[in-house]
């Protein structure tokens, strides 16, 4: 699968597509494990994050698997990384600029990570849903 | 052309596709007048016919055929096209992810992907392929095609609705081009 041609790949969008880290699925139907499944209607990716929360709130595992472009990829491989061992809260803060400067993403790219902020949002999300399912505010959303 | 001397002149500048290609505005179209139109613009633009002509004349002969072709694929594929009404219509492309947006259908093709993927599926690409295009007529609960679907949109002038629609074409556009490429030994 070619890696776009063009402008030249930053070797950190080349180094998470040939050796991503954490790609996998962990149980979604696990109390403690949250699903993040998003889309991006203009390019067709799909990124599915998921986390593992342990009892004090703070993520032990988590796994990806995006079906897309390398910077896709890169991002949400990135974002595994990153949310490893962060409470849900300090997970909450990952900003898509954060990821988008890490991987040197090009303008028409930043989309990409977007995506995964969303993504780590949407699991983390999951996982709230499913600690208290009578929340309102999470209901209404969901 | 210019009526007077018969010099090639520059292309318009906001050039609407439709109206070059000769079809009207809408999703529908008849792709074998659309191909006749193409063949018979570029037989009067394309650069071969201008090597003699003065220099001017030959960047314009390339402006316009490139154009041509531009007009000719946008218009020839459902999904560029439909994407292009919305654009003439003043609708905004999709650009925010899919969060809440039909999480089934996202789960889908999900799914869908993953098999793909999966070295050991490369005998049953007819199934999968199959399994696409069954699955999503199902999900569509209708008996037409998608496109069809989406003409009806266009038609009854529910952008948003189309709009919506043309982004769930895009995932199958994607997966439709990762079997071709399976199809084709590398």
């Amino acid at each position: 699968q070619a890696v776009a041609v063009g402008d030249a790949v930053p070797w950190q969008v080349v180094d998470h597509y040939e050796n991503p880290r954490n790609v996998g699925s962990l149980d979604r139907n696990a109390k403690n494990v949250g699903t993040g499944l998003v889309g991006a209607p203009a390019c067709g990716d799909v990124m599915k994050l998921q986390v593992e929360v342990d009892e004090n709130g703070r993520i032990i595992d988590a796994r990806f698997k995006t079906f897309g472009c390398g910077s896709a990829i890169a991002s949400s491989s990135l974002a595994t990384e990153w949310v490893k061992g962060k409470t849900v809260d300090e997970a909450l803060q990952i900003k898509n600029t954060d990821i988008a400067k890490e991987l040197c993403l090009p303008p028409v790219k930043l989309h990409c990570s977007m995506l995964a902020e969303d993504a780590i949002k949407a699991a983390l999300a999951d996982y709230k849903l499913k600690q208290d399912p009578t929340n309102n505010e999470l209901e209404k959303k969901a | 052309f210019c009526p007077g001397c018969r010099a090639l002149q520059p292309p318009e500048p906001r050039p609407d596709f439709f109206r070059l290609m000769g079809c009207d505005r809408l999703f529908r179209i008849d792709a074998q007048q659309l191909q006749r139109r193409f063949r018979s613009l570029q037989r009067a633009v394309h650069p071969d016919r201008f090597g003699r002509r003065p220099p001017k004349e030959q960047y314009y002969s390339e402006q316009h055929s490139s154009l041509i072709n531009k007009a000719y694929q946008t218009l020839l594929n459902p999904l560029s096209r439909g994407l292009y009404l919305l654009e003439l219509n003043g609708v905004e492309p999709a650009k925010e992810t899919d969060c809440d947006a039909d999480s089934v259908f996202l789960m889908e093709i999900m799914e869908i992907n993953e098999k793909l993927a999966e070295p050991k599926n490369e005998d049953i690409l007819e199934e999968i392929e199959t399994l696409i295009k069954g699955r999503f007529i199902l999900k569509m609960k209708i008996q037409p095609s998608l496109c069809k679907l989406v003409m009806f949109y266009f038609i009854s002038d529910d952008l948003q609705e189309a709009k919506a629609l043309l982004a769930k074409m895009k995932y199958f556009a994607n997966l439709e081009d990762k079997l071709k490429n399976k199809k084709i030994p590398s």
